[in-house]
């Protein structure tokens, strides 16, 4: 079932075309990812997907519902949550608040204070971050605020959630320990992700599909078997 | 904290009961130090939670004032005292929207420059209609007024607390930490906002009527003197914007500070607010309330 349609989306930011008729369908339960050089557009989709700039052409379509118009709080609620490549916690709130806030304006509002407090939990316990509750969320290392963008998102109790490099700048074992966060939060949650990553094995070992972006355009996808192999992928990599 | 709260009722009670022991000069004291709280509190209440601020409360205070003179003698004084509350908070919904889209120093500087157009529009009108200051000849009893304002102080720190700690204050909260976050999140920060600046301008609108009603007398260029703005400021930045109590701890401070200038030395009273002011946000950044709970070992 089709989870996240993007039909025909462009972007012009004046003489640069930062998307070009991109289209693309996620499926309930996926892990989608996004791979593409910088510049190549990630970001500029993930921010029409999740209402932050509108787009010049196309339309985004989430749970049978057209996203144009609306802002990413309206966005957010109907389920679909981003996270962000250059973290954004509330720094001056512990890292429980940075979580209530979220599970008392996301997807499931007008709860109860001990419902809310109970996603909140959830949300920790799933990332790790249980034992730092009460720390100042601006005093966690990187890895910690990666984890915690994450964590306010599925507070949100968003569907899909896409994660814009969440290993980026991780030491090899904090990835590892996120690509298997990720597996769990989708099964264990019913969850789908799109995620964008520079950390390409992390992409390859993860996602069901992936859709290269090259200045823009797509220019492949695939399954990552295949994405491997393809020569115009390799190209726009590694020259 | 339950002592703390005792002790605010017993404050509260007292500023009440003042009327029936205290001298006149007594209950004037208590009369400024209740608006000044009500004043802070309201300020609070939209910049001490999302982190605007708001230079330009004046415009509050004085577009109450000045539909409290217009309807006094047309209908009875509480209603003009509210109708100067929905005026001022109906005038912050029509700016409102516009004026929150920005913010950091051009909010501070957007609402100081709207404040001083509204003065200035106000004196316009007074002036074409040929009247300079007009008199108030049917006012209210002094004690029914301070009951009035001592009630409004109470208000605003209870409307204070409330918003602290309810959702819609973990939402202005996001919004001061990371706009765009809390967006991302759900918050519907535009609604917020709008609501937390309607929130702070209506007591101050009412506060702006009673004051117009104690001194009997309205004048533009002081109803919406941004000296005003300047001290609501200065009161809740020096008793710190991270509590409830900070605004009133600021307020009390000032005003009974500014009690002992005027009597004595009524010059300084600018230099020492300014001083005050400085000192407070290099050096006590959490201001008064944070000094006192350092001293009470308490958050």
């Amino acid at each position: 079932m089709t989870l996240l349609d993007i039909k025909g989306v462009s972007k012009r930011f004046g003489g640069l075309m930062a998307l070009s008729d991109v289209s693309l369908q996620v499926n309930k339960g996926e892990i989608f990812g996004l791979m593409g050089a910088n510049g190549a557009g990630k970001t500029t989709l993930f921010s029409v997907i999740a209402g932050h700039i509108p787009p010049t052409t196309g339309e985004v379509v989430f749970d049978g519902k057209r996203l144009a118009g609306l802002s990413p709080d309206r966005i957010c609620r109907l389920g679909l949550c981003r996270t962000f490549q250059i973290v954004r916690p509330f720094a001056g709130l512990s890292v429980a608040e940075n979580l209530r806030v979220a599970a008392l304006y996301g997807r499931a509002r007008k709860l109860s204070a001990t419902e809310a407090a109970q996603i909140v939990d959830d949300a920790l316990d799933a990332v790790g971050l249980a034992d730092r509750r009460h720390l100042d969320a601006g005093r966690l290392t990187l890895s910690g605020q990666k984890r915690l963008e994450i964590a306010r998102a599925l507070a949100t109790g968003a569907q899909l959630v896409m994660l814009d490099e969440v290993m980026a700048g991780l030491n090899p074992t904090e990835v590892g320990t996120m690509l298997d966060t990720l597996r769990r939060l989708r099964t264990e949650r019913d969850l789908t992700f799109v995620i964008v990553e520079h950390v390409i094995g992390a992409l390859m070992t993860l996602s069901d599909r992936i859709l290269v972006l090259d200045h823009g355009e797509c220019i492949a996808f695939s399954t990552p078997e295949e994405i491997g192999r393809n020569e115009r992928v390799a190209e726009v990599y590694f020259g | 904290m339950r002592l703390g709260s005792a002790l605010w009722i017993a404050l509260a009670g007292f500023g009440a009961a003042v009327p029936f022991f205290g001298s006149t000069y007594l209950m004037g004291v208590v009369f400024q130090v209740a608006m000044w709280i009500a004043l802070a509190q309201s300020w609070s209440m939209l910049s001490a939670t999302t982190g605007y601020l708001s230079l330009g409360h004046a415009v509050f205070y004085g577009v109450g004032a000045y539909v409290c003179v217009l309807l006094t003698g047309i209908i009875p004084f509480e209603f003009a005292i509210l109708a100067a509350a929905g005026s001022a908070a109906l005038f912050a919904a029509l700016i409102g929207l516009p004026v929150l889209r920005v913010r950091g120093p051009y909010f501070v500087i957007l609402t100081y420059g709207l404040s001083e157009l509204v003065r200035h529009v106000v004196m316009r009108i007074e002036s074409a209609l040929g009247s300079f200051g007009r008199m108030i000849f049917d006012v209210p009893a002094q004690e029914v007024l301070l009951w009035w304002m001592v009630g409004l102080a109470v208000l605003a720190t209870l409307g204070a607390y409330a918003i602290r700690h309810s959702r819609f204050g973990a939402g202005l909260a996001a919004i001061r930490e990371d706009e765009v976050a809390a967006q991302t999140i759900g918050v519907p920060v535009t609604r917020l906002k709008l609501l937390a600046f309607i929130a702070s301008a209506a007591i101050p609108g009412a506060v702006g009527g009673l004051a117009l009603l104690r001194t009997s007398y309205f004048e533009p260029a002081q109803a919406f003197d941004p000296v005003i703005s300047f001290t609501i400021v200065t009161m809740a930045l020096v008793g710190g914007t991270d509590s409830v109590r900070g605004p009133i701890l600021g307020a009390m401070g000032f005003a009974l500070l500014s009690e002992l200038l005027w009597s004595t030395l009524p010059q300084l009273y600018m230099i020492v607010l300014g001083l005050t002011l400085i000192v407070f946000v290099l050096f006590v950044p959490r201001g008064l309330s944070g000094l006192v709970g350092r001293i009470g070992g308490a958050r």
